[in-house]
């Protein structure tokens, strides 16, 4: 199973093995990694799951044009490496995906 | 606008009176009723077609050309010419302008500011509450922090805002049909409500840095009209309380019912926002609104025809066998249950939801580790034309 780490905002690392299909929120949440909020449930209503991608092994979904509206309001102010992770869905060419987390929510 | 007397080819007529009381106190099976009957019903009591479905709801919330909010939302005509132009009874471009002013305080980024201070005030008010061991849910818990803090945000003048828990609901029940007792009984009531917003929710009554004021501040820069104003103090008032507070409620009500459910969230806290999602799903705050039906539009194999007017029922879809597996059953571990339409869907979804989710997550944070079990006392329902929630859900907490 591919494996994705989430650096959380006070600096421990998590690496969680994600079944291919499932988004890098859900994965999170399934998990209990309560620093991301994941509040709409993935419907990119909340931005609630904003994460810097720090290292992308394989190419990532192109942002859509609803993604990056809600990038634009997200608590912790967006950079080049903003996502939702709603919207990452894992792959195997994903394997080794590197999130950090943001402070804000 | 004139009802058609007769139905549209392939539309199934029902006699269903959705409206009565006993109905409206249990709805579900006649929503089964009705969705195994077609995906387009004539309801002849009303003059009114439904979507019992999920598909078709979905496929009609999508289409705001065809399934118009500006011909109105409720079901029936004098409110509809009230509400007229109204965030809720308008269509693109006009409903973007007013959207945009009304959801400012409550994009993600306005709201991460408020999650401490709610937080907080939730904290006090769930140790306060789990020391006095039983309570009622409905009421000490649920209506906390949209009375207090929502309230206080939106910064409404005091003198009269306690009238507002019998606004708001009034204001929903005049959405139902013309022929309804209830919704007759209520038109006064939101009378007292339109006052209001006309005479007090006015600058230099208002806090000056909530969110009413704000609307005023738009105003004068032009972003709305100062005519529309006091209509968009409606926006805030009249949908704020209900809504989250049924919600929050049946979450209690629900694990009540289902302890293993309050377990695996107890497991793991991070599925609180299924959790929510789920109990939107299977017991919708809102359970009907309406569009207007704005041109010839074919929706599940039947043509309705421009001008008639047909109920979206977000309590039906949410339940709709063809959508979701095992409907009734209430499993925080759904895997689609963000699929639900109990916050509405297209351009009209609901402005608050993120306010509501932040509200009902902070208590469920709090009562988490503090509470095993909640054990359900009494409860009783709320009589209401769209609404559907307990107005008592008395719970000792072990």
């Amino acid at each position: 199973m591919p494996k994705a780490t989430y650096i959380l905002p006070d600096g421990s690392k998590n690496t969680l093995a994600v079944p291919n299909g499932q988004s890098l929120m859900e994965a999170a949440i399934h998990n209990g990694l309560t620093a991301i909020l994941g509040e709409c449930g993935g419907s990119l209503a909340c931005a609630t799951c904003h994460c810097f991608v720090e290292d992308a092994p394989g190419p990532l979904p192109e942002i859509s044009d609803h993604e990056d509206a809600m990038l634009d309001m997200t608590a912790t102010d967006r950079t080049e490496q903003s996502r939702l992770s709603c919207q990452i869905i894992m792959s195997d060419a994903l394997d080794g995906i590197v999130l950090r987390v943001p402070d804000e929510m | 606008m004139t009802n058609p007397t007769n139905p549209a080819r392939g539309a199934v007529s029902s006699s269903a009176r959705l409206f009565d009381t006993e109905n409206l106190i249990n709805p579900y099976p006649l929503y089964q009723e009705l969705r195994d009957a077609g995906p387009v019903i004539w309801l002849e009591a009303y003059g009114l077609y439904m979507l019992p479905r999920y598909a078709e709801t979905k496929q009609a919330l999508e289409d705001w050309e065809s399934f118009s909010s500006a011909g109105g939302v409720t079901m029936n005509d004098e409110m509809n010419e009230k509400l007229r132009g109204g965030l809720l009874c308008s269509d693109p471009p006009r409903h973007d302008a007013l959207r945009k002013v009304i959801e400012r305080p409550v994009t993600p980024k306005a709201l991460s500011q408020l999650r401490n201070r709610v937080a907080e005030e939730a904290k006090e008010l769930v140790i306060r509450l789990v020391e006095q061991g039983s309570f009622d849910a409905a009421t000490e818990l649920a209506q906390h922090l949209p009375v207090t803090i929502v309230s206080d945000l939106v910064g409404l003048p005091e003198k009269g805002r306690e009238r507002m828990l019998a606004w708001a609901p009034a204001n929903f029940d005049c959405f139902g049909p013309a022929n309804s007792d209830r919704t007759k009984a209520a038109m006064p009531i939101v009378g007292e409500m339109v006052n209001y917003a006309f005479t007090q929710c006015v600058p230099g009554k208002l806090k000056p840095d909530g969110w009413a004021q704000m609307i005023w501040d738009a105003a004068e820069r032009g972003e709305v009209s100062v005519e529309d104003a006091p209509f968009m103090m409606n926006d805030y008032m009249g949908p704020s309380l209900d809504t989250t507070i049924f919600a929050t409620t049946w979450l209690v009500w629900l694990f009540a019912k289902h302890p293993d459910q309050w377990q695996k969230l107890r497991d793991n806290p991070a599925l609180i926002p299924s959790a929510i999602n789920e109990a939107v799903r299977l017991h919708s705050p809102i359970q009907n609104f309406s569009r207007y039906v704005a041109k010839d539009v074919e929706i599940g194999g039947v043509t309705l025809p421009a001008g008639s007017r047909v109920i979206i029922a977000y309590g039906s879809a949410n339940r709709d066998e063809r959508k979701w597996d095992n409907p009734t059953e209430f499993d925080i571990l759904r895997r689609d249950s963000n699929d639900h339409l109990g916050f509405g869907h297209g351009e009209h979804n609901c402005v608050g939801k993120n306010l509501a989710r932040l509200e009902i997550r902070a208590l469920l944070t709090e009562l988490l580790p503090r509470v095993e079990r909640f054990e359900l006392l009494e409860a009783q329902i709320f009589h209401n034309n769209i609404l559907h929630g307990l107005q008592s859900c008395r719970v000792t907490v072990h």
